[in-house]
C-alpha cells in the first residue's frame, strides 16, 4: 500500500512541523502592530459595550442618577479606565479609515502603508491625550 | 449589479462589505457626535435630555447601534475562527455571541426609540 504510507508518512511529518508560538520571537513590523491593536480595541469595544448602555440608561432615567453617573465618572480611576477605552477607540477609529483608504487603493505600497501605520498610533496617542487634557 | 457579483457569486464578499458599509456608518456617526457635543456641550441633567431629544439623532443613534452590531459579529466571529480552534466551544462562543448582540440590539431600541 504504497499511497497509505505517503499519506501515513506526511501525517507524521505534519505533526512534527515545528511551532513557533513563542510570542517573544516574533518580530512585529509596525503594519502588524496596527493591525493587531485595530483587532484587540475591536475586542475592548466590545466588552464594554454593555457599560456604555447601562451609563447611558442611568444618565437619562433621572436627574439624581445623571447626577450619580456624573460623579461615577468624575473619579480618577474612572477617567483613567475611560482614558484607555477611549484610545481603543480612537486607534481603533483611525486604522479603521486606513483599512478603508486602503479598499480604494490609497497608500498601499510598503513604504506608504508604514507611513500611515505611524501616523495612525500617534494621531490615537494625540487624540487620547487631548481627552486626557480636557478631562483633568 | 457590482454589489450583485460580489455577493452572489462571492458570498464572502457579503460579509466584507457589511464590514465596511457599517463602520463608514459608524465613522460619520462617531465625527456627528463630536461636534454635536463639542457645540451643545450638555453638562447638565436638563440640557443632556434636549440632547438627545431630537427624532433625527435617535434615528441615527439607532441606525449606529444596527450598524455596529453586524460590525461587532463580524469581527468577534473573526477572532473566535482564528483563535477557537475546538468547532464545538466555537460554535457555543458564537451562539452566546448572537444572544449578547440582540439583548444589547433590544436595550438600545428601548433607549434610542421609546
Amino acid at each position: 500500500m504504497p499511497e497509505n504510507d505517503i499519506q501515513a508518512s506526511r501525517k507524521a511529518k505534519a505533526k512534527n512541523r515545528p511551532k513557533n508560538l513563542n510570542l517573544l520571537t516574533i518580530r512585529l513590523p509596525i503594519n502588524a502592530l496596527v493591525s493587531i491593536l485595530h483587532r484587540a480595541t475591536g475586542c475592548a469595544l466590545f466588552l464594554v459595550l454593555p457599560i456604555m448602555l447601562l451609563l447611558l440608561q442611568l444618565s437619562l432615567s433621572s436627574a439624581a442618577h445623571f447626577e450619580a453617573v456624573v460623579s461615577i465618572l468624575n473619579s480618577p480611576f474612572s477617567k483613567l479606565i475611560t482614558l484607555g477605552f477611549a484610545w481603543a477607540f480612537f486607534h481603533h477609529f483611525f486604522a479603521g479609515v486606513r483599512h478603508l483608504a486602503m479598499d480604494v487603493h490609497w497608500m498601499t505600497t510598503l513604504m506608504k502603508a508604514r507611513y500611515t501605520s505611524k501616523i495612525v498610533l500617534v494621531l490615537g496617542v494625540l487624540a487620547t491625550l487631548v481627552l486626557a487634557i480636557k478631562l483633568w | 449589479m457590482v454589489i450583485e457579483l460580489l455577493t452572489k457569486r462571492y458570498p464572502g464578499m457579503r460579509a466584507w462589505l457589511m464590514q465596511r458599509l457599517t463602520a463608514l456608518i459608524m465613522a460619520v456617526y462617531s465625527v456627528m457626535l463630536f461636534l454635536r457635543i463639542c457645540i451643545l456641550q450638555p453638562d447638565t441633567y436638563a440640557a443632556f435630555l434636549e440632547f438627545f431629544q431630537p427624532t433625527w439623532f435617535r434615528i441615527a443613534s439607532w441606525l449606529f447601534w444596527i450598524s455596529l452590531s453586524i460590525h461587532a459579529w463580524l469581527g468577534i466571529r473573526d477572532v473566535f475562527k482564528d483563535y477557537v480552534p475546538n468547532m464545538q466551544v466555537r460554535s457555543g462562543l458564537l451562539k452566546i455571541l448572537v444572544v449578547l448582540l440582540w439583548v444589547y440590539i433590544a436595550w438600545a431600541s428601548w433607549l434610542f426609540l421609546t
